[in-house]
């Protein structure tokens, strides 16, 4: 059996339909270019659809919210990683950007003050002003209108069920590259497609699901778009910057992963314990995730882990405490309550009305590096200044591309980062198109080459499958490319791949042309292979602890050394790792923190040595302030610099 | 307790039923419960199926925790949301009965979006966005699009059950349908022409339909009759007056 290849020509080639996605096939679309979307998942079923649903919108809760500042926030959030032209670009679009996804029917809360979209009544951590607007219905609100936006106007060609395998790429005269098309498999239909097309937008997402436990994100999230742009010669940056999110459940199975708290709904007496229940960790709240999760793992790898591989969360002194004991459990629910609502369906009830410990661990959440790209979402490469030797024609938005966030992401910015940088593409995308005076003489040869290797998978024999194997890589990521790393364990993940990348040829994949699951697996694995590759490259660059994870065997990076983002790409027989220099914040900002951390851990500690009946007086007044402020019931993001109060420490 | 008993308590019977190339088969599948009380859900059995007996079988899924919409199937001819719903011993797992089935349990779906394809949304530009939407709309925008509504929907039963390729969108609308189109009547941000349009779409979708139907149901709650459905009807009989 063959897959039929079947040819399309088309402006501009968009691949995803959540937010990054959707918003460039909307802009290209506008401007006069045809456009083709396509998505493995249903139309509109993303991370923008599961999400929390929150999004940063400059200004709306002050008018001294500048620019700059919300720059500024974001680069300090970042470790000084995020390039200052993309940070400026996210500030100056954000207002515009997300009026265009209301235009299409997100209907957010209005101020009776202001006549205007109404923010969370707090910044979120990280964030100095208020400006991060909840939306009812979460992600799915955005769903809807992403939805919309596609459907609305009949111009748009979009299909579903269609895997992007590769992208197909000339090289210039210059010793450029450019991009000329892509190849597609269509499972729903069964056919190849061979799209030649002058730009594409790469807006697919990111790569959770390399991991085992992961957060509630989509299956799909297997690295494509970084796998793919590296192959056919883009640079990625900051690759080895995942965040982890530390309380997520272990069990029952169809939970695991799944988030149950983050650091600050510990709340004030919250402690991790090992499997003795000896405490491992206080002073919860306070803590960075990247923190909580390496003392959940360390204990892990001495054998005090707990049954499923994990350590106790212990609020019940938050619980007992007779006061201020109903105080924190309205905390709790109120502040995540999609989290807390696993909680309860997962949990026993003690252990709900946290009576019991909570057996948590951390799982894989959110890719902050991603394809380089400028501010304009155009592939880049090289050094700074000199000749650019990224990929002329290729384009990436939302969490595929790298370069926003760096060392942290705030929160609710990602969804905005999906509409800001996605009209970005599509417009960017769009006017190339309309540029180019027809492409070079079409060379029809490089598509059926890429053709033919798909088809010669069809019927492969073997004893493998690419499902089964999926499940190890998972496995061995999470110990070795996970939140505590070494280089010993770097080295093994490099090793493992590369003896992965040889049991390809002994997978198993039947006949089948029409939605062959063992095709589909096999293309997704062979893309978890090349992005675990890339990123044990960059994690093992990054000779220290910054950010999202822990290098057990390196000092924390200073925040007073010089910073720096990692950048890999494959050349020719290998990979190529190194690092470009990025600007530092004033050392006197620096110091003010690490001060100022030391005498909370310190006050936290005290608090929870006092006997009950003081603290319990203390608490219910913290309390009583802070659910004053929050009498909105304000809602933490999970992800955010406000659900691990700790991660400011970047500041 | 016997051994049988015993072994009974790790086990759990349940049937999937594998389609390829138009012909249904179904795989007796002995689900090996984590540990004695686990309740599994239809998605753990058929996560399991792939890991062990069955590595290629096709299911679509993504969050695993309702919000996505995309992994509804029949269980026991009934559509559920196989991540949150429970699994019984001796239950059947098959693709969604509603939609043709493409391998497995994977459905096509995308012949119900194209059927509102260039009828919704247009010229919304330039109205002023600054207004609060109701609660029903928010009611209404709740909806996950996981198709579960189409069971027993005269309507949508209207539609050819010709599998055949070309058909790329579906005549007779769905309650997903009026829903999406009831939004736009809802919407404050919408012109009364927008409106009144949404208004005619539902009833060249076959609204009439609605008239003799005890009325739909939704996968996660929605009002769809009280919210949905008889309001487009009262509106389409007071545009139909005019
Ligand atoms: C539980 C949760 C809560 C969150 N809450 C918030 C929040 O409140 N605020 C916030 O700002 N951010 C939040 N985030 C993060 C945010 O949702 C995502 O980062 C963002 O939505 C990513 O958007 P995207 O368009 O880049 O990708 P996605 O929305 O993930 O879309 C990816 C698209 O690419 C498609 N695709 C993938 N691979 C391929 C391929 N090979 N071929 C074809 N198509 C492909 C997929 O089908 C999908 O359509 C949350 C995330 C999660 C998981
Ligand atoms: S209306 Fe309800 S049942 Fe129908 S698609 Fe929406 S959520 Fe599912
Ligand atoms: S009321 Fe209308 S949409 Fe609902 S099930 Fe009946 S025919 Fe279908
Ligand atoms: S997997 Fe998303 S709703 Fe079930």
């Amino acid at each position: 059996m063959r897959i039929n290849l079947v040819w399309k020509q088309y402006d501009v080639l968009v691949v995803g339909s959540g937010g990054a996605g959707s918003n460039a096939a909307e802009t290209a679309s506008e401007m006069g270019a045809s456009v083709l979307l396509v998505a493995k998942d249903p139309l509109s079923a993303s991370d923008t659809k599961i999400s929390e649903g929150i999004a940063t919108v400059r200004a709306s809760g002050s008018e001294d919210d500048s620019e700059d500042t919300l720059s500024e926030n974001l680069q300090l959030a970042g470790g000084d990683l995020p390039d200052a032209k993309i940070t400026s670009a996210f500030a100056k679009d954000s207002q515009t950007a997300y009026d265009k996804v209301r235009a299409n029917g997100l209907r957010p809360k209005i101020s009776a003050i202001t006549k205007n979209p109404d923010p969370l009544p707090l910044p979120m951590g990280g964030h100095t002003k208020r400006r991060s607007i909840g939306h009812k219905n979460s992600g799915v609100a955005f769903g809807h209108a992403n939805w919309n936006s596609i459907v609305k106007d009949a111009k748009i060609d979009y299909k579903e069920d269609c895997w992007l395998v590769d992208i197909i790429t000339e090289n210039n005269k210059d010793d450029t590259k450019s991009f000329v098309g892509a190849l597609i498999y269509d499972a729903q239909r069964g056919e190849l497609l061979a799209v030649v097309c002058p730009s594409i937008v790469i807006a697919s997402g990111g790569l959770s699901t390399i991991y085992f436990p992961k957060t509630d994100t989509m299956r799909g999230n297997t690295g494509d778009s970084y796998a793919i742009a590296a192959r056919a010669g883009a640079e990625l940056i900051d690759m080895e910057q995942i965040q982890f999110l530390p309380f997520c459940l272990t069990s029952p199975p169809a939970f695991e992963g799944l988030l149950g708290g983050e650091p600050v709904t510990a709340s004030y007496l919250g402690v991790l314990r090992d499997k003795n229940k000896k405490v491992i960790l206080d002073g919860v709240y306070l803590r960075t995730r990247a923190e909580c999760s390496a003392a959940i793992m360390k204990a892990v790898e001495d054998g005090r882990g707990t049954k499923n591989g994990g350590a106790y969360l212990d609020m019940t002194a938050n619980k007992r405490a007779p006061k201020s004991g109903v105080y924190f459990m309205n905390f709790l629910k109120g502040s995540l309550p999609s989290a807390y609502n696993n909680v309860r369906q997962a949990m026993s009830k003690s252990e709900s009305q946290c009576e019991d410990l909570w057996e948590v661990r951390p799982s894989a959440h959110y890719m902050m590096g991603g394809i380089r790209v400028d501010e304009n979402c155009c592939s880049i490469g090289g050094s700074e200044g000199l000749k650019n030797d990224g990929i002329v024609g290729l384009f990436a938005a939302g969490q595929a591309m790298g370069g926003l966030f760096g060392a942290n992401r705030l929160g609710s910015t990602s969804l905005t980062e999906g509409a800001v940088f996605g009209q970005r593409a599509g417009k960017n995308a769009a006017l190339r198109a309309r540029n180019i005076s027809g492409m070079n003489r079409l060379n029809k040869k490089l598509f059926i080459e890429k053709a033919k290797k798909v088809n010669s998978l069809i019927g492969q024999k073997g004893h493998l499958h690419a499902s089964r194997i999926k499940l190890t890589i998972q496995r061995k990521c999470w110990e070795n490319l996970g939140p505590i790393r070494d280089e010993e364990r770097l080295n093994k993940t490099k090793l493992f791949v590369s003896k992965t990348r040889k049991k390809l040829k002994n997978v198993k994949i039947s006949n089948s042309t029409k939605w062959n699951q063992g095709l589909i697996e096999y293309l997704e694995l062979e893309n978890m292979i090349d992005t675990a590759e890339l990123m044990a490259f960059a994690a093992l660059e990054r000779n220290g602890s910054l950010g999202g994870h822990v290098r057990a065997d390196c000092p924390n990076i200073s925040l007073f050394s010089k910073p720096y983002s990692t950048i890999v790409r494959f050349v020719n027989n290998g990979l190529n790792v190194t690092r470009l220099p990025r600007q530092q914040t004033e050392f006197k900002k620096l110091i003010k923190f690490k001060f100022e951390e030391q005498k909370k851990f310190l006050g936290a500690k005290i608090l929870r040595l006092m006997p009950m009946i003081l603290k319990d007086r203390v608490l219910e007044k913290r309390y009583k302030k802070i659910m004053n402020i929050q009498k909105s019931s304000i809602t933490v993001q999970p992800g955010s610099v406000e659900a691990a109060f700790g991660d400011r420490k970047i500041l | 307790m016997t051994k049988k008993e015993t072994k009974d308590r790790q086990y759990l019977n349940v049937t999937i039923v594998t389609h390829s190339e138009g012909k249904d088969m179904p795989v007796n599948f002995k689900y090996k419960k984590r540990h004695d009380r686990e309740k599994p859900m239809a998605l753990d059995v058929l996560l399991q199926a792939q890991e062990t007996k069955l590595p290629d079988l096709a299911f679509r899924y993504g969050c695993r925790a309702r919000n996505c919409g995309v992994c509804t199937i029949d269980i026991n001819g009934l559509p559920r949301i196989a991540c949150r719903s429970v699994v019984r011993e001796n239950d059947k797992l098959k693709a969604m009965s509603t939609l043709p089935v493409i391998t497995d349990l994977v459905v096509r779906r995308d012949q119900i979006s194209r059927q509102l394809r260039g009828k919704i949304y247009r010229n919304s530009g330039g109205n002023d966005l600054n207004v609060d939407a109701s609660e029903d709309y928010h009611e209404l925008t709740s909806c996950i699009e996981c198709y579960a509504c189409l069971h027993n929907c005269p309507m949508h039963e209207k539609n050819s059950s010709d599998p055949s390729e070309s058909n790329e969108r579906y005549e007779y609308g769905n309650p997903f349908s009026l829903l999406k189109l009831q939004t736009i009547v809802m919407d404050p941000v919408s012109s009364n022409s927008q409106k009144n349009d949404a208004i005619t779409q539902a009833v060249n979708l076959g609204l009439d339909t609605c008239l003799n139907c005890p009325g739909c149901k939704c996968g996660i709650g929605i009002d769809l009759k009280g919210k949905v459905v008889n309001p487009l009807i009262n509106a389409s009989k007071k545009i139909a007056e005019k």
